[in-house]
């Protein structure tokens, strides 16, 4: 469980990250999504109390990080940039580390093994292409078999094979009961990964949802229908909330109707009783891409806030 | 909320018992050794450290001759006059030690793994003066005896048991352990290699040699305290008229690298990593 508390952070006259409120609880893979320079970095850098914030504060596993007594085993961490230095093999790397806990050997070994860096366990860093370091900063998170995960952007730079696999020992480290919190300005990537989203922009928070409501409350959503009788269909329909835009010509038979406010149970529950018949009915999700972008853009202006989920998602 | 079975994202463990796994000040020094020793660069410069003392030594024993002029030399300083070679590799090895991290972003690393950072400082300085001191005194105490082989049948031939002579072998080592540690210390302030590096011949080496044109005797006396002088006294077997006394020079020079690790431990617990 991580838990900010009006965590803000500047520099200077320039705020990075303002009064972000937000809990991250376990047993899901939370995405936390901004575009470049939203403050997610920054954020996850006072999660880890590499940065104090301005004003607010923040819990991992009920306290502030730096109080726990073997904090990589409350926290596996990467973040954004390399932290390793070039000269140093990815063995004796990850032995530094874990030293500082007494961490054994095997221990060590078996998450180069799990990171698939096995075979260069020995080599030294500065050789690694961009991908082998962020497995090996993905093996340094695992080292202390972590109840909470904080990864920022980890399918930087890794082959789709990669992707596949940060994306499956994602979830499956949620669902051993972990806490799993990993940015991304790739909103094609969360949806794939994460089952809530935490969506920041310019430091603010702008959605604290679940993958599925957040489509359905910042997209836009029709049904795409398509009909020789478009007039009656329409005059049937219409109502308050509801809005119908004929898109193909007035004239043509049959016309493509593209209607909002409803969905398309309904749409064909009507046209059956009705006798009107339908040639396609295809409900439309936008993209979550898109629904994305429509709300970083117009961060700037607005603050949207869905309700908090009541209970775990299922 | 103290026990792990508190926590509600606590899933069970098979492998291991993470409740052994604990931050300990013995475990943070273990770690610091293991990076001291893991990276070429240590073996580096603390070998050419060792080795241009030894040549030095050897050059000057192989080459020395009575009526050289250089009777009144110091026969420690004399020996061991490659000391001031060796101790610009140290230097350099304890900017690296911290610095290094910096420029490499590992700090970030390991301040994650130990967030209360101090242990981080005080694991470092205290390895790599260890490290410097017991390899310096080891490479002092060789070079002196290699040395005095061939100084047997000259005036500067002397034995470790001459009055001063062990004295001024390990303060040789202990003065260049010092004045590595405020390079270390200046490492961590100045987050920089290159610029702990400049601050270290800027403020340590050409300083005092700036002041010592100052024609006033309060100047002069105050930099005999000044680290690499300090250190110089450390390093003789019978001090020179002018000199601080040996007590006085340990106190300056302990001060000097407390003040740079000192100022180093504050700038650590501020600001953001």
């Amino acid at each position: 469980m991580i838990r900010a508390y009006e965590l803000t952070k500047k520099y200077g006259d320039n705020t990075v990250v303002q009064d972000l409120d937000f809990t991250v609880r376990p047993g899901t893979v939370t995405g936390f999504l901004g575009p470049n320079g939203a403050g997610k970095s920054t954020t996850m850098r006072m999660l880890l109390g590499l940065d104090a914030p301005t004003r607010g504060r923040s819990t991992i596993g009920g306290r502030a990080y730096a109080t726990h007594r073997a904090p990589l085993t409350e926290v596996g961490a990467l973040l954004e940039a390399r932290s390793v230095h070039p000269g140093r093999t990815a063995f004796h790397h990850l032995m530094a580390l874990a030293h500082t806990h007494g961490i054994p050997r095997d221990r060590v070994e078996h998450v180069l093994d799990l990171a698939g860096l096995g075979a260069v366990a020995h080599k030294r860093v500065k050789g690694f292409s961009l991908g082998m370091g962020q497995r090996l900063g993905i093996a340094a998170a695992l080292l202390g078999d972590p109840a909470t995960l904080i990864l920022d952007e980890p399918v930087n730079g890794l082959d789709p094979e990669g992707v596949r696999w940060i994306r499956n020992l994602l979830r499956s480290l949620a669902r051993q009961g972990r806490t799993v919190l990993v940015s991304s300005h790739l909103m094609s990537e969360m949806a794939l990964t994460a089952d809530h989203l935490i969506i920041i922009g310019r430091g603010r928070l702008l959605a604290d949802t679940t993958v599925a409501e957040f489509v359905a409350t910042a997209g836009d959503a029709s049904v795409k229908v398509v009909t020789p009788q478009a007039e009656a269909l329409r005059d049937l329909l219409t109502g308050p909330g509801i809005d119908i835009g004929i898109t193909a010509d007035q004239g043509a038979s049959p016309a493509e109707l593209e209607i909002r406010g409803t969905d398309a149970a309904h749409i064909g529950r009507t046209a059956a009783t009705h006798a009107i018949p339908l040639y396609e009915l295809t409900p439309r999700t936008a993209s979550l891409e898109q629904a994305f972008m429509d709300l970083t853009q117009e961060s700037v202006e607005y603050r949207i806030t869905a309700p908090e989920p009541t209970g775990a998602p299922a | 909320m103290t026990t792990p079975t508190a926590h509600p994202d606590h899933r069970s463990h098979t492998a291991h018992e993470p409740h052994t796994y604990r931050v300990t000040p013995a475990r943070v020094v273990r770690s610091e050794w293991h990076k001291l020793r893991s990276l070429r660069s240590s073996w580096i410069t603390l070998g050419s450290a060792a080795v241009l003392m030894l040549a030095v030594g050897l050059f000057m024993g192989t080459t020395y001759t009575s009526d050289g002029g250089d009777s009144d030399v110091d026969t420690v300083v004399l020996v061991l006059y490659g000391s001031m070679l060796s101790t610009l590799c140290t230097v350099v090895l304890g900017i690296l030690v911290t610095a290094g991290e910096y420029s490499t972003g590992l700090i970030r690393a390991s301040l994650t793994a130990v967030p209360r950072r101090l242990p981080v400082l005080w694991a470092k300085a205290a390895v790599f003066a260890a490290t410097v001191f017991v390899t310096m005194l080891a490479t002092s105490l060789v070079t002196f005896l290699v040395a005095q082989f061939f100084l047997h049948d000259t005036d500067q031939a002397a034995s470790l048991s001459d009055p001063g002579v062990f004295g001024a072998v390990v303060g040789n080592a202990a003065g260049i352990t010092l004045l590595s540690l405020i390079a270390l210390g200046l490492g961590a302030l100045l987050r920089s290699v290159p610029g702990a590096i400049g601050a270290y011949i800027g403020g340590v080496l050409i300083l005092p040699e700036v002041l010592s044109m100052f024609p006033y005797s309060a100047v002069k006396s105050a930099l005999t305290y000044f680290p690499t002088q300090a250190a110089g006294v450390l390093g003789s077997a019978t001090p020179l008229e002018g000199d601080a006394s040996v007590g006085g020079a340990v106190i300056a020079l302990c001060l000097w690298a407390g003040a740079s690790l000192g100022a180093a431990a504050l700038l650590l617990s501020r600001r953001d990593a």
